[in-house]
């Protein structure tokens, strides 16, 4: 489905994540090298590169899972890591699906899916349960409500963790390599949901080594390498035509598997 | 002789049930308030700010490095010196309490550490405050580390509540050393005693064995 930017709502900003001069350190180590980079309403960023070169902490900054030392960060208007921001209600609008999928392991996936809607949002009970059902019922769970985490397979469960976030109505979504933890035969369900939310028109940044999704709904695919962004382009383009030594040795890595 | 001795025992009965009585009373107010007062201590250690964390830490250490019969008398002879009058029942009971607060402490602390950072997180980006963090996610899967040392804890309490005899209250143990003045079979009697102190702990084991076993059957088991 083919979106662009010219559709924009009007009176909106024209951008929801802007980084600015990012510069992030673990202790020497410089993970995030000078990174700008904006992200608008609606668009779907495809964040790929090398082990280490900084994918995770780049989008875990988003919502504050780390903290950036340099720079500016600023998400749905609001700066990021200023006093004055409130995280805890940031994060509300940001939905983060990690690669371990992270289900809270003693409640049951109706229940993982309901707690943030009615302890954060206050959502009344019933109506957050019937909104839960519908959203286990749109990835293909419906009739798994009462399931633990331990009785469902790794792409059930990473299904149940997205209506999670889904459950949260957020502005943002954020996947931290979603199906790098699944079994082949597992990947494409996940990623099937992930096409269904990026076409409802989710703003979503993903660090994922899964072409195919890229090609089928990115606007943007950014090379990461050693901490700086190193190249960033249409995914036809990035994947036809890489520009840099570096992305061109990372391609013919991944390809040849 | 032995037949002397059993009826000599016999007529220490409702003495040896008062004793008993003390030491199950203590023994519960100081459960009670402990774990109540452990569970704070442990989640404050976690999540409170730096120098309350610090304050707790040490005065844990303090608890769990001297000798609970130390701490019993500076309670029970140095707080009236300061003016604050107590008997020996509250003394005992602020003592028992404080030191079995630090070890729950301590094991609230483990539990709460065995939660795998990825829950945190994920509990932290859908946006939960800090104590909905700790209330909704961590606590109820630390529990299950929490428990069974928790339980263990509990028989530990009953034990120690033995050093109270020491000030004065005419607990079990206490029981034992007066009967054993007037029955000279102290293998006998502190077998008593003995059976005395089991009967009150081996319920509490099962119960712990028990509400292990519920509890691991309603979660499914829990994912590295
Ligand atoms: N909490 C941390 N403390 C110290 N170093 C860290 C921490 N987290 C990540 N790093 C280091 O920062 C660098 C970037 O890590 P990051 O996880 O962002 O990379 P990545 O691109 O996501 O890699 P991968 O593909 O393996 O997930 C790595 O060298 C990593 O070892
Ligand atoms: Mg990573």
């Amino acid at each position: 489905m083919a979106r662009c930017s010219c559709e924009l709502p009007s009176g909106r900003f024209s951008v929801v994540i802007e980084f600015q001069g990012v510069n992030k350190w673990f202790g020497s180590l410089h993970v995030l090298n000078d990174i700008t980079l904006s992200v608008q309403p609606r668009e779907v960023v495809v964040v790929c590169g090398p082990s280490g070169s900084g994918k995770s902490t780049l989008i875990r900054c988003i919502n504050g899972l780390e903290q950036i030392q340099k720079g500016d960060l600023v998400v749905d208007e609001k700066r990021v890591g200023d006093p004055a921001t409130n995280m805890t209600l940031l994060r509300t609008e940001i939905g983060f699906v990690f690669q371990s999928f992270n289900l809270y392991p003693h409640k049951t996936a109706l229940e993982n899916i309901t707690l943030a809607p009615i302890h954060v949002r206050k959502t009344p009970r019933a109506q957050a349960e019937k909104d839960g059902r519908e959203l286990l019922a749109k990835v293909g769970l419906g009739d798994k409500f009462n399931a633990y985490p331990s009785q469902l397979s790794g792409g059930q469960q990473q299904r149940v963790a997205i209506a999670r976030c889904l459950a949260m109505r957020p502005k943002i979504m954020l996947f931290d390599e979603p199906t790098s933890a699944l079994d082949p035969e597992m990947i494409s369900e996940v990623l099937d949901v992930m096409v269904a939310v990026a076409e409802e028109g989710m703003t979503m940044m993903v660090v994922t080594h899964e072409m195919g999704f890229a090609r089928r709904v990115a606007q943007r695919v950014v090379f990461m390498d050693q901490g700086s962004i190193v190249e960033s382009g249409a995914p036809e383009e990035f994947f036809s035509n890489p520009k840099t030594e570096r992305s061109k040795a990372f391609l013919g890595k991944i390809l040849r598997h | 002789m032995i037949w002397q001795q059993l009826e000599s025992l016999a007529g220490s009965y409702p003495l040896a049930m008062r004793g008993l009585g003390m030491t199950v009373v203590l023994s519960l107010i100081a459960l009670v308030f402990g774990t109540l007062i452990g569970f704070g201590l442990g989640i404050l250690r976690i999540g409170g700010s730096r120098v309350l964390s610090t304050v707790i830490g040490a005065w844990v250490d303090l608890i769990r490095g001297t000798p609970f019969l130390v701490q019993i008398f500076l309670i029970f002879f140095i707080l009236p010196e300061l003016g604050i009058k107590l008997d020996a029942f509250t003394a005992g009971i602020i003592a028992l309490t404080n030191l079995n607060a630090c070890f729950i402490c301590e094991i609230v602390v483990a539990g709460i550490q065995s939660v795998p950072k990825g829950q945190v997180e994920a509990a932290l980006a859908s946006g939960l405050s800090k104590w909905q963090r700790m209330r909704q996610v961590v606590l109820p899967q630390a529990m299950r580390v929490v428990l069974p040392p928790l339980v263990g804890q509990y028989v530990l309490l009953i034990k120690d509540s033995s050093v109270v005899s020491a000030i004065g209250l005419t607990d079990l143990t206490r029981v034992g050393w007066l009967v054993v003045q007037r029955v000279p079979n102290g293998l006998l009697v502190f077998f008593l005693v003995g059976v005395g102190y089991f009967v009150v702990c081996y319920p509490l084991i099962l119960l712990a064995r028990r509400l292990e076993k519920r509890m691991s059957a309603a979660h499914g088991e829990v994912q590295l």
